[in-house]
């Protein structure tokens, strides 16, 4: 017998260090006392913060009563869980046996004592409705994670001493599952927020240039929508890699594309007219500008490159660096484009904007020149998706 | 006399559970898993008490609890909802459900009322 639990218990302390997921853990822990103590059923409370109460997680058994998961609750005022929090009477202990619990009720000191004996009969009715023959605390520190419950053992045989430490162990178990569960599922919520913080930064940061430069204004959130939606269709083309990574990055490299303007004076980017070529050649510095500003940024290697290359073209006539073709970073090639056909579609001081076939056509025109052509192909694909909306 | 009482969701899970839980108390349980079986089923014998899901694909608990009144207007009708259904709830109430138990539900809130509306009448 007692090599059975052993071997139990070793292997689901195998598992555990396998499995992350607190819900597989709870199933392998009950399979297993059903399985090695031979019990009707066996089920598990577990404290839920949403409904600050304790809900049945799980319960299984090959004969005997189940509830559904997640159906059933009982209250931190419920005597089962006071038992272990409160333990509001000498006899409170670290486990509950029922035998033990009727045994007490009868008791002549518990008879004299009313508030223990309503305690006590509470306790019974309580243990009664999940048919509970022993139930074990799982605790975290000092906090109450869990209560594990077991109906009557399949012989009728009552629960011994071995019994219980090996159900305390279980426990033990489950309740380090289920705390690493949490951590890291408020880990995930934690970065969650962080990458939004983020992105909302970034935003903020942003709209401080666009403040600056009156013609653009809107135009970053434009071509992040185009850029990601060249993106969308390039997957399905089956032409990205590491798709996550690239859209993340593709997304603050859109924001942050003309981050550089910073560096220009307002008079030029604020000139209601066409720009001389000195003046030219001043904007033209912005992608290089852009870049430096964000050099001392670790993790935003790939988005520099993004911001450094969004004015190369395919033959070379861009700038700053005078890339050519493949040489120019795919998510910079994305950018370019959607940043092209906003300017295109975007009315100027000193012209109309083109209508949305005159840049159809005019990108059309410049596939393999200007514009990667498996970019136009994306985001021809994606004008034709939408049917055109942005018509 | 033993009571009799019609369970009624579209989780049979949730149903075999209540059946149990009603049965160990002396109740006798008839059960559905569709508000339209359950208008057939108190239509040939009307039960003491419903236990009746709010949230039901098909017919729904709103319009199944309406046509059970129309069958019989002193029928009990206890809801069985879920935490968020605010607007449900108020709308059992004045469709004349009798009270409601929230899911995930309290055993000792369920034995309560138990004992109120069908064991001590």
């Amino acid at each position: 017998m007692e090599s059975s639990y052993r071997k139990g218990l070793e292997r689901v302390a195998r598992q555990m260090i396998l499995i992350h997921r607190a819900d597989i853990v709870i199933k392998l822990v009950l399979r297993t006392i059903v399985r090695d103590l031979k019990v009707r059923h066996a089920g598990i409370f577990i404290y839920d913060k949403k409904h600050d109460a304790y809900i049945v997680k799980m319960s299984r058994g090959n004969t005997g009563f189940k509830i559904p998961s997640g159906f059933v609750k009982i209250k931190k005022d419920n005597p089962i869980i006071n038992y272990f929090t409160a333990k509001r009477f000498s006899f409170c202990g670290d486990f509950i046996l029922l035998d033990n619990i009727e045994k007490l009720i009868r008791s002549p000191k518990v008879k004299k004592d009313i508030k223990a004996g309503e305690f006590l009969d509470d306790l019974q009715t309580n243990l009664d409705f999940y048919q509970a023959r022993a139930c074990v605390p799982g605790f975290f520190r000092k906090e109450l994670v869990g209560v594990l419950f077991l109906g009557d053992k399949n012989n009728g045989d009552k629960f011994n001493t071995k019994d219980l430490g090996f159900l305390s162990t279980l426990a033990s178990d489950v309740v380090m599952a289920i705390k690493n569960a949490w951590l890291f599922e408020d880990l995930s919520r934690q970065i969650e927020v962080n990458k939004r913080l983020f992105l909302q930064m970034i935003s903020a940061f942003v709209s401080s240039i666009e403040a600056k430069d009156k013609y653009t204004r809107g135009h970053t959130e434009r071509v992040m929508m185009y850029a990601l939606s060249i993106a969308e269709q390039l997957k399905k083309r089956g032409e990205l890699s590491n798709r996550n990574k690239f859209v993340d990055d593709l997304r603050v490299a859109a924001l942050l594309h003309d981050i550089g303007k910073i560096g220009v004076p307002e008079h030029i980017l604020n000139k209601p007219a066409a720009l001389s070529e000195e003046e030219r050649d001043i904007v033209r510095e912005h992608p290089a500008i852009g870049d430096n500003i964000l050099k001392g940024v670790d993790e935003l290697e790939m988005v520099r490159l993004g911001v450094r290359f969004h004015h190369e073209r395919c033959d070379g006539l861009g700038y700053p660096d005078g890339l050519h073709g493949e040489e120019i970073p795919l998510i910079a090639s994305v950018i370019g484009l959607a940043d092209a056909y906003d300017a295109m579609t975007s009315d100027r001081p000193y012209r109309k904007a083109l209508s949305f076939d005159e840049a159809i056509n005019e990108i059309k025109k410049n596939k393999g020149k200007q514009f990667d052509p498996k970019v136009v192909d994306a985001f021809l694909d994606y004008t034709q998706e939408t049917n055109n909306k942005l018509r | 006399m033993s009571r009799k009482v019609l369970v009624v969701d579209d989780e049979q899970e949730i149903v075999d559970f209540m059946e149990r839980f009603l049965i160990r108390k002396g109740i006798s349980v008839v059960k559905a898993g569709t508000g339209e079986f359950a208008v057939e089923i108190c239509k040939k014998e009307m039960p003491d008490c419903v236990f009746l899901d709010i949230q039901m694909p098909g017919k729904d608990g709103i319009s199944t609890l309406i046509e059970l009144r129309q069958l019989s207007s002193s029928l009990k009708v206890i809801m069985i909802t879920g935490k968020d259904d605010v607007d449900l709830k108020e709308k059992a109430a004045h469709a004349g459900a009798l009270d409601y138990i929230t899911k995930p539900l309290d055993l000792s809130d369920l034995h309560r009322k138990i004992q109120t509306y069908i064991l001590n009448t």
